[in-house]
């Protein structure tokens, strides 16, 4: 019986979820927080990962030999794959890997996450909206997805130093913050009734 | 979870570091391949073709507790990619290069060439040949060492392990395990008893790009052109024009093998090893004062300074002849010398960090 309320519970959260994602695809508003919040997200993870960033001058475009062959090849340490092209305008680099493909995925539910709860934000409090602030926990997992490519190298860069079992911990970051991220998703997306637009 | 420690790091300052050699004389292109400890006819490890060295080098511990030490350092084998089809552009086609931007020169065998610090960073393994001869120049951004190493007709890797932060290669031969600073076999989850030799080397200068240039203006430069799709605009770690990130903070990675706190973890010395003990000498106390004298073992050893690279070079000195110098220009007795071809026998010297020399030689002689 309780499972059944459980199961029933998450039906309708994922039915709210799924009918909000459409909402939010619909209102210009709302795809405007989603994508912005998603482009800004897939910058901030490219450069943690050192995929975007200033590098040596020029204009270039290099495609690794072999590049298919590579796309799925680890690199640095888990999720983190080896740049099979490189970009050079001017001062900034970019390192085109399956890490932009992962990026994308993570930066779209981020930015859904966000457009979710501008809706729960934005819905007259009498459709019966609860928290505004759920969607903020993305956030949280976001940060997760970036740390779990470079690892290693965040430890270096703040100083912290680190174990074999840390540093193998790295690995799990990317998919609990893609769980994390769906979480968060159903929890502000349950929020939102359908007939509140 | 163990987290030993924690350390928010600001930046401040750090040094270049110098590689040096032996008679292999980087900076005036000596003609010999190899150290004094390792210039004897090749050997081979289990029937491979591992060029290694008659004398071995002594290890901090046994190999077998050395290898319990490794830890991985994230990346896994080869996901640091050694460069095995290096190319080279003159001096004078090089655009990417600042001139403080540190570079590790070696002249040997005929061969003139500059390995940029931007390029090795990401690949740490260039496996190369110097005249006719196969040639591995290894580079570890945590601990300050690059190192050169005969290869014979194998190459190396990287193992994607650390000892003491240090780069453990594997010869792709024999798939042993080779810590770089040791330069001597140790077992490894794909050669678990490779025998305890050591590899035969050659010194590197690590220099800075204009003073390298100035003194060899005819030097190859290993190319961008990689076969990677790298940034080689960016240093994960940090800078060394000018200092930051890691080399100027006092965090290392991992626990070292031993720890000393008479000077910081990222001061630069400049050290030698043979199988009678290690000696080391603060590098920029040796620029300033131009000579040090201390022992390597029980033997008396001299450091000169050569200004025209920022570098310094080790010299045994049994008998305690008196030698001064003005960096450039070196007395030994009633004749002059330039500081990498003094009258003496070499010694194998490399930059490394402090915290990184004392924890594989903890007894080393250091003068600072």
């Amino acid at each position: 019986m309780r499972e059944n309320t459980v199961v029933g519970r998450l039906k309708t959260a994922v039915s709210r979820t799924l009918a909000a994602a459409v909402v939010v695809r619909r209102r210009r508003d709302a795809m405007g927080v989603a994508v912005g919040t998603a482009a800004g997200y897939l910058v901030v993870y490219l450069y943690a990962l050192g995929h975007l960033a200033p590098g040596i001058a020029g204009y270039d475009v290099t495609i690794v030999s072999g590049a298919f062959s590579k796309f799925f090849q680890p690199e640095l340490g888990p999720f983190s794959f080896t740049p099979v092209a490189r970009v050079v305008v001017g001062p900034v680099t970019y390192l085109f890997s399956l890490n932009t493909v992962l990026g994308l995925g993570v930066a779209a539910l981020v930015g859904l996450n966000l457009g979710v709860t501008y809706l729960a934000w934005r819905q007259p409090a009498a459709c019966g909206i609860g928290s505004s602030a759920s969607g903020f926990l993305a956030s949280v997992p976001a940060v997760l997805s970036g740390t779990a490519c470079c690892g290693p190298v965040l430890l270096i860069a703040l100083g912290i130093q680190a174990s074999g079992i840390v540093v193998t911990a790295f690995q799990f970051l990317f998919p609990v913050a893609v769980v994390l991220l769906l979480g968060s998703l159903l929890l502000v997306g349950r929020q939102i009734t359908p007939a509140g637009h | 979870m163990k987290v030993s420690r924690r350390r928010l790091l600001t930046a401040v300052g750090l040094a270049a570091l110098a590689g040096c050699t032996s008679r292999a004389n980087p900076g005036t292109g000596g003609e010999s391949a190899t150290t004094p400890a390792s210039s004897a006819e090749a050997t081979t490890i289990t029937g491979e073709t591992v060029p290694t060295a008659e004398e071995t080098l002594p290890l901090p511990m046994n190999a077998a507790d050395l290898e319990a030490h490794a830890v991985s350092g994230g990346p896994s084998k080869d996901g640091i990619p050694s460069i095995d089809n290096p190319s080279f552009v003159a001096a004078g086609d090089v655009d990417f290069l600042n001139p403080t931007d540190p570079v590790f020169g070696v002249a040997l065998n005929g061969d003139i060439k500059a390995y940029p610090q931007k390029i090795l960073v990401h690949h740490e393994i260039v496996n190369d040949r110097l005249g006719d001869r196969p040639v591995a120049v290894t580079y570890c951004p945590l601990t300050g060492t690059v190192q050169g190493f005969e290869r014979g007709e194998t190459t190396f890797g990287v193992s994607g392990r650390l000892i003491n932060n240090n780069l453990i290669m594997y010869d792709r031969a024999t798939e042993a395990w080779w810590p770089q600073m040791l330069a001597t076999a140790i077992p490894g989850p794909w050669n678990s008893a490779p025998g305890t030799t050591s590899l035969r080397e050659f010194g590197l200068v690590w220099t800075p790009w204009e003073r390298w240039r100035s003194l060899h203006p005819d030097t190859q430069v290993l190319s961008t052109a990689t076969g990677f799709a790298k940034n080689y605009g960016r240093d994960p770690y940090g800078s060394y024009a000018p200092p930051r990130g890691y080399y100027a903070n006092d965090a290392t990675l991992f626990e070292p093998l031993a720890e000393d706190d008479r000077f910081s973890r990222k001061r630069v010395f400049m050290g030698a090893r043979t199988a009678d003990g290690a000696v080391a000498f603060d590098k920029s106390t040796l620029l300033a004062e131009q000579t040090m004298t201390g022992e390597l073992g029980t033997t008396p050893v001299v450091a000169v300074a050569d200004q025209r690279l920022d570098t310094g070079y080790i010299y045994l000195n049994p008998e305690e002849r008196t030698v001064t110098s003005d960096g450039r220009t070196v007395s030994v007795g009633e004749s002059t010398y330039a500081p990498d071809d003094l009258p003496l026998t070499s010694v194998h010297t490399f930059d490394a960090m402090w915290v990184a020399w004392y924890g594989y030689y903890p007894e080393t002689n250091v003068y600072a």
